[in-house]
C-alpha cells in the first residue's frame, strides 16, 4: 500500500512525469528499441520542464507590462497568452496531470470519431491540442468536474473540435490546395470561417475577383514570416511607449534606466516564447509521430489535419496581407471594446501572425483582394472580441488579467461556462 | 551502409509545418533506406545551421537567399511541404549526389 501511495503522491501528481510515461507507453507500443524508448521518454520530460520555464519567463515579463500599463494609461490592458494561463493552471491550481491526461484523451476521442463517423480527420497539431486540453481542464474544473469525469468530458469536447474544425475548413482548403489530401488542423478555424463569410459579403466576385497573389509585395515585409522577429518588432515599441507614459517611477528598475529596462523586458517576453516553443518542440517530438502511426493504422482512409503554416506556400502574399489587416483590426478593437465596458485586449502578435495569415488565405480565396482586406480587419476585431468576453469569466475564476487567443478554444471554454455549467447546477 | 545525412526542416516557428514535413520525409527516407538524422527548427536558428540539407517552404526562399549558409548545405524549397512525392523528387537526387543514398 505504501508503494502505491508513493506512486500516487509523488509520481502521478507530477505532470511532467505523467506525460513522459504516456510517451514511453507510445514508444513501447511501437516496439521501439530500448535506447529509443529511453531517449524519447527523457526528451519528453525535458520538453515539459523547458515549457514550464518558458511560461515562467513570459509571466514575469507580462506582470511587469501589466504594472506599467495600468500606471501609464489608468486602465487594465491584457496581453492574451494561453501560455501564461497554462503555466498558472499547472503551478497554482495543480492541474498539470489532468491537462496531460486530457491531452491523451483528445487523441483517443479523435481516433474514435474518425473511425466511426464520416469525418476522417486526424488532428496532428500537437500544441493546439495542448492548449485545447488546458482550456477544457480549467473550465471543467471550475464547473465542478473532477478526476476521470473531468478528463473524459474534456477529451470528448476536444475530440469533437479536432474533427469538426478541419471539416468546416475543408471546402476552402480544397480550393486553395487543389486536392483533398490535406486538412487544416488549427484551433482558430471559427475565425477563418468568419473572415471567409465577411469576404463573401463584401469581397470581389466572379470576373472582378483579383487574387492578392498576382501582385509583388515589397520584399521588406518578408521578414515578418520569421515568427520571433515579428513578435519582437511589435512588442518592443509596445513596451517602450507604455514605459514612457508610465514614467520612470512606475516600477522599481534598480540602477537601470527605465526605458532600457522596458526594452529588455520586451525582449524577455520573446525569450519566454522562444523557450516555451522549444519545450513544446521537444515534448511533441515523440508523441505526435506515435499518435500518427497509431491513427493511420486504425483509420485507414484518414486525412491528416496539419498546422496552418503548411498552407502558407500556396498563398504567401495573402499571409502577409492577413497578418497586417488582422493587426489593424485588433488595434481598432483594442480601443473600441473598452467603450462597451469590456476589457482592453492588446494585440497578441503570435495569433495575429498565424491566425491572421491563415485567415488572409481564406479571405483571398473567397473574396479576392477586397475580401481579404475587409475580412482581415473584421477578423482582427472578432479575435479580440472573444478574448474580451472570456476575461470576465476568467477573472471570476481567479485568473487576474489573463485571457486566451485561439478562438476555437475560447468557444469551447464558453460552451462550458454558458451551457455545461447551468446544466450541472440543476442537479 | 552509407554515411549519415543531417537534414533540417524549417518553418517560421519551427513547430508545426516543419515537423509535418519531417514526418513525411521520414517515410520517403525509409523507402530508400537512407541513414539520416532529422530535426526541425525555426528560421532564425536555421541561419546558423551546419546541416547537409535544409528543407523549407517556398515562401521562405527570399529570406534564405539573404542568409550566408555554408557552401556544403543544400537548400530545398517545397511548394507542398508535406507532399511525399515532391520530397522524393527533390530530396533523393540531392542525397544521391552527396553520397548519402544509393543511386
Amino acid at each position: 500500500m505504501r508503494i502505491v501511495n508513493f506512486i500516487i503522491e509523488n509520481i502521478l501528481t507530477e505532470a511532467s512525469i505523467t506525460i513522459a510515461l504516456i510517451a514511453m507507453l507510445g514508444l513501447i507500443l511501437q516496439k521501439k528499441s530500448v535506447g529509443a524508448v529511453i531517449s524519447g521518454t527523457f526528451k519528453t520530460l525535458l520538453g515539459f520542464q523547458v515549457l514550464n520555464a518558458g511560461s515562467g519567463i513570459i509571466t514575469g515579463s507580462l506582470t511587469y507590462f501589466g504594472d506599467i500599463f495600468t500606471e501609464g494609461f489608468n486602465m487594465q490592458g491584457i496581453v492574451p497568452s494561453i501560455e501564461a494561463i497554462n503555466g498558472q493552471a499547472m503551478n497554482d491550481l495543480g492541474l498539470g496531470r489532468e491537462i496531460a491526461f486530457t491531452f491523451l484523451a483528445i487523441f483517443v476521442f479523435n481516433i474514435l470519431i474518425a473511425r466511426f463517423t464520416p469525418w476522417k480527420y486526424i488532428f496532428l497539431t500537437g500544441q493546439a491540442i495542448l492548449w485545447m486540453a488546458t482550456m477544457t481542464t480549467i473550465f471543467g474544473y471550475f464547473v465542478g468536474l473532477r478526476g476521470i469525469v473531468l478528463i473524459l468530458v474534456g477529451g470528448l469536447v476536444g475530440g469533437i473540435f479536432a474533427v469538426a474544425m478541419p471539416a468546416i475548413a475543408q471546402p476552402i482548403i480544397r480550393k486553395v490546395t487543389d486536392s483533398g489530401e490535406l486538412a487544416l488542423g488549427h484551433f482558430c478555424t471559427i475565425g477563418y470561417i468568419f473572415e471567409a463569410g465577411v469576404a463573401k459579403v463584401f469581397g470581389e466576385r466572379g470576373e472582378k475577383k483579383k487574387s492578392i497573389e498576382d501582385i509583388n509585395l515589397p520584399s521588406s515585409f518578408e521578414f515578418l514570416q520569421d515568427t520571433y522577429l515579428s513578435v519582437m518588432v511589435v512588442m518592443v515599441p509596445l513596451y517602450v511607449v507604455t514605459a514612457i507614459f508610465a514614467g520612470p517611477d512606475a516600477v522599481d528598475t534598480g540602477a537601470q534606466n527605465y526605458l532600457m529596462f522596458a526594452f529588455l523586458q520586451a525582449i524577455q517576453f520573446v525569450v519566454g516564447i522562444y523557450v516555451l516553443l522549444a519545450g513544446v518542440r521537444l515534448l511533441l517530438g515523440e508523441i505526435v509521430p506515435a499518435f500518427r502511426g497509431i491513427a493511420m493504422k486504425l483509420v485507414p482512409d484518414a486525412v491528416p489535419a496539419l498546422d496552418a503554416p503548411v498552407f502558407f506556400p500556396y498563398s504567401p502574399n495573402a499571409v502577409i496581407l492577413g497578418f497586417i489587416t488582422t493587426t489593424i483590426g485588433t488595434v481598432i478593437a483594442m480601443f473600441i471594446l473598452p467603450t462597451f465596458g469590456l476589457a482592453m485586449i492588446l494585440p497578441g502578435m503570435l495569433t495575429n501572425f498565424f491566425a491572421g495569415g491563415t485567415a488572409g488565405i481564406f479571405g483571398n480565396a473567397v473574396g479576392g483582394r477586397r475580401g481579404a482586406i475587409i475580412g482581415g480587419i473584421a477578423h482582427g476585431f472578432f479575435i479580440t472580441l472573444l478574448p474580451a468576453l472570456l476575461v470576465t469569466i476568467l477573472t471570476g475564476m481567479g485568473f487576474i488579467n489573463a485571457t486566451a487567443t485561439d478562438v476555437d478554444t475560447i468557444v469551447a471554454a464558453l460552451l462550458y461556462a454558458w451551457i455545461l455549467s447551468p446544466i450541472l447546477k440543476m442537479f | 551502409m552509407t554515411k549519415k545525412a543531417e537534414i533540417l526542416f524549417v518553418c517560421g516557428a519551427g513547430l508545426g509545418s516543419s515537423f509535418a514535413a519531417q514526418m513525411s520525409a521520414e517515410d520517403v527516407l525509409n523507402k530508400y533506406k537512407v541513414n539520416a538524422k532529422l530535426d526541425h527548427v525555426d528560421i532564425s536558428t536555421a541561419a546558423s545551421s551546419k546541416a547537409d540539407v535544409i528543407i523549407t517552404a517556398q515562401n521562405f526562399e527570399s529570406q534564405f537567399k539573404k542568409f550566408s549558409i555554408g557552401e556544403t548545405t543544400s537548400i530545398i524549397y517545397l511548394k507542398n511541404i508535406v507532399s511525399k512525392a515532391e520530397i522524393e523528387e527533390k530530396l533523393i537526387p540531392v542525397l544521391q549526389e552527396k553520397g548519402f543514398a544509393e543511386k
